[in-house]
């Protein structure tokens, strides 16, 4: 490992920082989006007490899990329901680290500075790794809770989840089948610059905006929500059929870790969604120079675009209802995995008849 | 430095835990420890500076080999089963066994010099292994996958025994 010194090993804490930062702080800002969001499309006004707009209602949130009384259940196998909450959190704050949120600029020292955590050669392997451990996650709360629906929601959701991981990891190979690459940075770098559209409109060169990639935008969104077991694919939770699925037995501060840990699963994979195919940290029709001032607006671009994502998560979660559980693993085999696959030999085509 | 410091402490992880997997009582323990073997196995990989194998070792093994392990355990609901204690002559001929094996392991490797590394570059990522995939290793690749097939066809029947089709 030639040529770290402190500079670099600085950089990367501060990369860290910001990161992780960002992400702890998406979850009460998404608690209140999800609050509002929901009475808005529900046509009820949503928490407005707390602060103007109802915005300190996550500290007080907060609070209310800080002071909560913490119990285990009786049968709960003690070690195992006391670390399943982090088995949740773990992959929810690692997998953000392969994900670009800038664009790459020089310092002064001449050194680069690239704003992503660590540059894998093999960095979206890394999300698919880690996102297969969440699902321990659940099913370990569900079995160790020593309670039936606990246990029902666990089985349910992890077995939903590792069946939409399949059709996740094949829709997301087309994005990297244009770009050539496994990593993250070739995947954005690859959509920069436009294309001209019947020889007038000049179109940034986003994945979503080639024929060939819809499809696959579509199951890698599906999938998306499956994953992070958001509705219409919240078999986990359950509302109003599995009392609160996984989550039943967990109060105050494990609870909160479970809470939080979905947020920050839902903001990954609306970053990924945004990487692979929004364009990651590009922004339209401008060509952001190498500097501070550029790095610093791709970042804003990055934020909003993962912010509009965020919102439609919320917004597909108050409008569709759920799907029956037997009709869900069905769509999810025999409808979506083929559709990814099919998906791979359609984009692998237009790959080597240059029309990409 | 750094290195030896990571590979110590992963390795011990993997050998701790699975040391857990074959002492526990509780199978869903025993699983889930394996499972953080499998994450100190993929460290190693890393180390040996093949994160593709590291990534697929987590992605297949850890991350959906051991969850259908899982599902199987925590549906079957086991029971504390109360083992028999194991005779002199099974315990006797179970150390030696284990005994002659890790001697001879360690025999052999040493004697036909296994630990020197392979001459040329080592390239370990994911065009280099899809290449020899595709390329030279295209029959076993075949072989392996209608081998999968065989058995996921094999467990569907033996799971629809007794069902009557409409």
């Amino acid at each position: 490992m030639a040529g770290i010194d402190k500079v670099d090993v600085a950089l990367s804490l501060l990369k860290i920082v910001i990161v992780v930062g960002a992400l702890l702080n998406v979850t009460p800002i998404m608690v209140w989006v999800e609050r509002r969001g929901s009475a808005l499309i529900q046509d009820r006004p949503g928490p407005n007490r707390v602060g103007p707009f109802g915005l300190f209602q996550a500290i007080a949130d907060a609070v209310k899990f800080f002071l909560k009384e913490d119990i285990v259940p009786l049968g709960a196998h003690k070690w195992l329901y006391t670390i399943a909450p982090m088995f949740g959190l773990v992959p929810a704050l690692t997998t953000i680290a392969v994900v670009p949120w800038g664009r790459p600029f020089v310092l002064r020292g001449g050194r680069v500075f690239e704003p992503i955590v660590a540059d894998l050669n093999v960095g979206i392997l890394l999300i698919f790794a880690l996102a297969s451990m969440s699902v321990y996650g659940i099913v370990t709360a569900g079995w160790s809770s020593n309670n039936k629906y606990s246990l029902f929601g666990g089985i349910r959701s992890s077995a939903q989840m590792i069946s939409y991981e399949l059709a996740l990891t094949l829709s997301a190979i087309s994005a990297l089948m244009v770009a050539g690459s496994l990593r993250l940075t070739d995947v954005v770098w690859k959509q920069t610059g436009y294309f001209v559209l019947f020889n007038t409109i000049k179109l940034p060169s986003w994945n979503v905006l080639s024929p060939a990639m819809w499809l696959s935008f579509v199951v890698f969104s599906v999938a998306a929500f499956a994953e992070t077991n958001r509705l219409p694919f919240d078999f986990a939770e359950a509302d109003a059929e599995l009392v609160a699925g996984y989550h039943t037995e967990y109060s105050s501060m494990k609870f909160a870790l479970f809470f939080m840990s979905e947020y920050m699963a839902m903001a990954t994979m609306a970053a990924l969604v945004v990487t692979l195919f929004f364009g990651g940290w590009d922004i339209p029709w401008y060509n952001e120079p190498a500097t501070f001032g550029g790095f610093l607006l791709s970042a804003i671009a990055f934020v909003i675009k993962v912010s509009i994502l965020l919102f439609i998560f919320v917004w597909v979660r108050w409008t569709i209802p759920r799907l029956k559980y037997d009709i869900l693993m069905k769509v999810g085999w025999k409808v979506f995995l083929p559709l990814a696959v099919v998906n791979i030999v359609l984009v692998a085509w237009f790959i080597a008849e240059r029309w990409i | 430095m750094i290195e030896y410091a990571v590979f110590f402490f992963f390795a011990s992880i993997a050998v701790i835990f699975a040391f857990v997997v074959i002492l526990h009582r509780n199978p869903v323990v025993s699983a889930l420890s394996l499972v953080a073997s499998f994450f100190a196995l993929a460290v190693m990989y890393v180390l040996l500076e093949a994160p593709f194998l590291a990534a697929l070792q987590v992605i297949v093994y850890a991350g959906a080999i051991m969850v259908l392990f899982l599902f199987v355990i925590m549906l079957l609901n086991l029971q504390r089963q109360r083992e028999e204690p194991t005779r002199p002559i099974q315990q006797f001929l179970g150390y030696l066994g284990s005994a002659a094996f890790g001697i001879g392991l360690v025999y052999y490797i040493a004697k036909y010099a296994a630990m020197a590394l392979p001459v040329g570059p080592f390239v370990a990522d994911a065009r280099t292994v899809g290449v020899a995939l595709f390329e030279s290793y295209i029959f076993p690749f075949e072989m392996v996958s209608i081998l999968l097939l065989a058995a996921i066809v094999g467990a569907l029947l033996l799971s629809a025994r007794g069902v009557q089709w409409p």
